[in-house]
C-alpha cells in the first residue's frame, strides 16, 4: 500500500471510532477542533454498513435497514478487530448479520454485491469500508483530500488489535498517526478549551457507549496525563437502557391490544422498537416528555405511547445505580477517596442522560465538579469528546516525522518516575504536629518537574524557616460526637433526641488532611521585610534529587538548597 | 504551570537554628513509582522534547 506521506502533504483529521458511532473532526488555523456533519448531516455517524442489491449504506441510512435488511446490516464489530472468534461476544450482533470465525479471523456472511451469493466479508475489510467513508465525508467537506489521521481507542484495546486496526484504515487510504486512549482524548478537549486552566487534579472519566462503559482515573500534572487505574464493563451500558424502554413499551402495547402480540417475539417488530426506544431515550435527554410512535409496529398495529422523564428513570433505576458504581469503583481500584476526585469529565452518548450525571454526581461529594450537560454549563459534548481529543494531538503532531512520533510515543520516554508522595512546605509552625502542611508538587506527578509557591510570611517579617517535607494524603473521618443521652433524667424529650441522633449518625465528617511524613530540608531566610512574601522554586529529577531556590519576592539575593538523590543519604550541613 | 498561592504564614525561624549557607539537608525523597505517561498533548510533547535533547526546564525557557 501507499508509504506514509511526507509531513508537508498530510492532511490529518481526528477519527473516534464506537462500536456504535463515529465521529471526524478536524482543527481549525485557531486552533480549535471542530466536529464534521456527514452527508446526512450526522455528527454521531452509526458505526454500520448496509447492503442493498449491491449498493452500499453507510452511518444512519445503513442504520434504518435493520428493520428490513437485518442480515445484509454490519453492525457493533469495533471491538471484533484484530481479535480471535472464540474470545469475542457476538451478542450485540443479535438483530444484525452475525459474527463468523473464518480462517484465522472474524467475517460477517453477507450479500454485498448484485449477485445472489453470500460473502464472508472480514471484519477488517468492514472496517477499511467504514473508515473509507468517513474519509471520503471529511475530504468532502474540507475540500482536500484526507490522508492521515489520529484514532482514538479503549484503553484495554490489545496491540494486535491496533495492528488491525492500523492496517485496515491503511486500507482506506489514511496513515495512523498515533493511537491515543478515549479518556484521554476527552481529558484533552477539555484542557484545549481557551479558558482552560493547568492545574494539578485528579480527573475521573466515565465513557458510558452502547455497547460497553468504560471508567479511566487520569491524574494530570501541568497538562500531563497519567492513567491510575481503569474499569470496563460490558453489561451496564446504553443498550440495557434501551433495553428497560423496550420491555417498557412492550408491555403497554400488549396491554392496549390484547390480539397484538409480544413485538419482542418478531425480529422486525423488535428492530422497530429498538431504533424506537434509542430515539425516545435521546429525546428525553432534553425534553421532560418524548413520544413513542411506531407505524405497524406488530401485526400491523400502528402503536403511539407518550412517556415522561420521571417514568424512565424509575424503570432505568438500577442502570444509573450500575453507572455510579462503576465510578466509584474505578476510584476505589486507583487507591483513591471520592474526595480526592476534582473532576468527573462524562463522555459516551449515555452522558446526556440527566439521570446518568445525577446518580454518578450523588456518590461523590461537592467539590467534585462532574462536567456532563445537565450539570455544567461548561460541558462539552459528551458524543464528541474523543474525537475532539482526536482532533487536536493530529494537529500538534501532523508535522512530525514519523520517526519523530514513534520516539517520542516509546516507552523510554513515556515510562516515567512519579512521585509517590506530595511534597511541600510546613506553614505556621516547623513542628510536624501543630504546623500545617501545604503540597507544592502533588503526588503522582511525573519527574522531572519544576513548580513555583509564593508563600506568606509572619506579619511582622523577620526571620522565617522554610522546611520541604514530603506528606501523604489522608482522610480524615470524624464521627458524630454521641448526643449526651438524657438517660438520667428520662422525660418525655428522650423520642426526639433519639431521631436526631439517628439522623447524625450517616452524617460523618470527612476532610482531606495530610499526614507528615519525612522532613527533606530547611532553609533560613533573613531580615524579611514587614508582609514580604518568600518564593521557593523546587526541582525535582527523576534520579530524585531535589534542587530548590528560596528568595523573597521583590527582594536581592537568596538561598539555594541542593538534595541528592537515589541511594546515599545526603548528609547534613554539606549542601 | 501556575504558582501556587500559599496564604498560611512560613514559621519563624526557631533560636539558633544554623547551616551552611542557611541550607540543611535532612532526609530523602520515598522511592518513585514508575508510571506511564500518555504521550498526547502540547505538555506532554514539550516534556517528550526536553527529554530527547537532554535539556532542563530553564534551558528550554531559553
Ligand atoms: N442524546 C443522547 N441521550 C441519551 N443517550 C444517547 C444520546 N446520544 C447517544 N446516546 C446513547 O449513547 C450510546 C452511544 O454512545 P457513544 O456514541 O459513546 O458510542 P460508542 O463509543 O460507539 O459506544 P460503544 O463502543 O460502547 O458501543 C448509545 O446507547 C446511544 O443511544
Ligand atoms: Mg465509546
Amino acid at each position: 500500500m501507499s508509504a506514509e506521506n511526507s509531513p508537508a502533504e498530510r492532511v490529518a483529521i481526528g477519527i473516534s471510532f464506537g462500536n456504535s458511532y463515529s465521529s471526524i473532526a478536524f482543527t481549525t488555523g485557531d486552533g480549535k477542533a471542530e466536529v464534521i456533519a456527514n452527508e446526512d448531516g450526522d455528527r454521531q455517524i452509526p458505526s454500520i454498513l448496509s447492503y442493498v442489491e449491491g449498493e452500499e449504506l453507510h452511518g444512519g441510512q445503513a442504520k434504518s435497514q435493520l428493520v428490513r435488511n437485518a442480515q445484509n446490516t454490519v453492525a457493533y464489530y469495533r471491538d471484533f478487530l484484530g481479535q480471535e472468534f472464540k474470545s469475542i461476544d457476538p451478542s450485540p450482533c443479535h438483530q444484525s448479520a452475525h459474527p463468523v470465525q473464518h480462517e484465522s479471523t472474524i467475517a460477517f456472511k453477507i450479500r454485498d454485491t448484485t449477485e445472489e451469493k453470500e460473502n464472508a466479508v472480514t471484519v477488517s475489510i468492514i472496517t477499511t469500508r467504514h473508515l473509507r467513508r468517513l474519509r471520503n465525508s471529511a475530504s468532502d467537506y474540507l475540500g482536500k483530500s484526507v490522508n492521515a489521521a489520529v484514532i482514538t481507542v479503549p484503553t484495554n484495546f490489545a496491540d494486535a488489535q491496533k495492528d488491525a486496526l492500523n492496517k485496515a484504515a491503511k486500507e482506506a487510504g489514511i496513515e495512523v498517526l498515533q493511537f491515543i486512549n478515549e479518556p484521554v482524548a476527552a481529558v484533552l478537549a477539555y484542557d484545549a478549551q481557551p479558558e482552560a486552566k493547568l492545574a494539578d487534579k485528579i480527573v475521573v472519566v466515565a465513557d458510558l457507549g452502547g455497547t460497553r462503559s468504560d471508567v479511566a482515573v487520569v491524574a494530570s500534572r501541568g497538562g500531563i496525563y497519567t492513567i491510575l487505574a481503569t474499569i470496563h464493563d460490558y453489561e451496564v451500558s446504553g443498550f440495557q437502557l434501551d433495553q428497560v424502554l423496550i420491555d417498557y413499551f412492550a408491555k403497554e402495547f400488549i396491554k392496549k391490544h390484547k390480539s397484538g402480540g409480544d413485538p419482542r417475539e418478531n425480529d422486525r417488530s423488535l428492530a422497530k422498537l429498538k431504533l424506537e426506544c434509542e430515539a425516545v431515550k435521546k429525546a428525553l435527554s432534553i425534553g421532560s416528555t418524548a413520544n413513542f410512535s411506531v407505524e405497524s409496529l406488530a401485526n400491523g398495529i400502528d402503536f403511539t405511547s407518550p412517556i415522561n422523564r420521571t417514568r424512565f428513570e424509575l424503570l432505568g433505576n438500577k442502570i444509573f445505580a450500575a453507572f455510579a458504581r462503576l465510578v466509584a469503583h474505578a476510584v476505589e481500584k486507583a487507591n483513591l477517596d471520592p474526595l480526592d476526585i476534582s473532576e468527573i469529565i462524562l463522555a459516551g452518548g449515555n452522558s446526556h442522560t440527566p439521570k446518568t450525571a445525577a446518580a454518578i454526581k450523588s456518590v461523590f461529594p461537592t467539590t467534585t465538579t462532574v462536567l456532563a450537560p445537565s450539570t455544567s454549563p461548561a460541558a462539552i459534548n459528551p458524543s464528541e469528546l474523543s474525537v475532539r481529543g482526536a482532533a487536536i494531538q493530529a494537529s500538534l503532531i501532523q508535522e512530525f516525522d514519523v520517526e519523530d512520533i514513534e520516539q517520542s510515543t516509546h516507552p523510554m520516554v513515556t515510562v516515567t518516575p512519579h512521585l509517590s508522595r506530595a511534597v511541600g512546605v510546613l506553614c505556621i509552625s516547623p513542628d510536624a504536629a501543630t504546623g500545617k502542611f501545604h503540597a507544592i508538587v502533588d503526588a503522582e506527578t511525573p519527574l522531572p518537574v519544576r513548580r513555583t509557591a509564593i508563600i506568606a510570611t509572619p506579619r511582622e517579617g523577620g526571620d522565617v524557616l522554610v522546611k520541604i517535607a514530603e506528606a501523604a494524603r489522608h482522610i480524615k473521618v470524624t464521627k458524630p460526637q454521641p448526643k449526651s443521652k438524657p438517660a438520667k433524667d428520662d422525660d418525655d424529650s428522650e423520642d426526639d433526641s433519639d431521631d436526631e441522633s439517628e439522623e447524625e449518625e450517616d452524617e460523618e465528617l470527612r476532610e482531606q488532611t495530610w499526614q507528615v511524613g519525612a522532613v527533606l530540608s530547611e532553609a533560613a531566610l533573613r531580615g524579611l521585610k514587614k508582609g514580604a512574601k518568600v518564593e521557593v522554586q523546587i526541582n525535582i529529577a527523576a534520579d530524585l534529587s531535589v534542587n530548590a531556590i528560596y528568595r523573597e519576592v521583590g527582594g536581592k539575593g537568596g538561598v539555594r538548597g541542593i538534595l541528592q538523590g537515589g541511594g546515599a543519604k545526603a548528609q547534613n550541613g554539606s549542601a | 504551570m501556575a504558582t501556587v498561592q500559599i496564604s498560611l504564614p512560613l514559621p519563624v525561624l526557631p533560636e539558633g537554628w544554623s547551616g551552611e549557607k542557611d541550607f540543611k539537608p535532612v532526609g530523602q525523597l520515598s522511592q518513585a513509582t514508575d508510571r506511564n505517561i500518555e504521550p498526547v498533548g502540547p505538555h506532554f510533547l514539550a516534556h517528550a522534547r526536553r527529554q530527547r535533547h537532554k535539556r532542563t526546564f530553564s534551558e528550554d525557557d531559553r
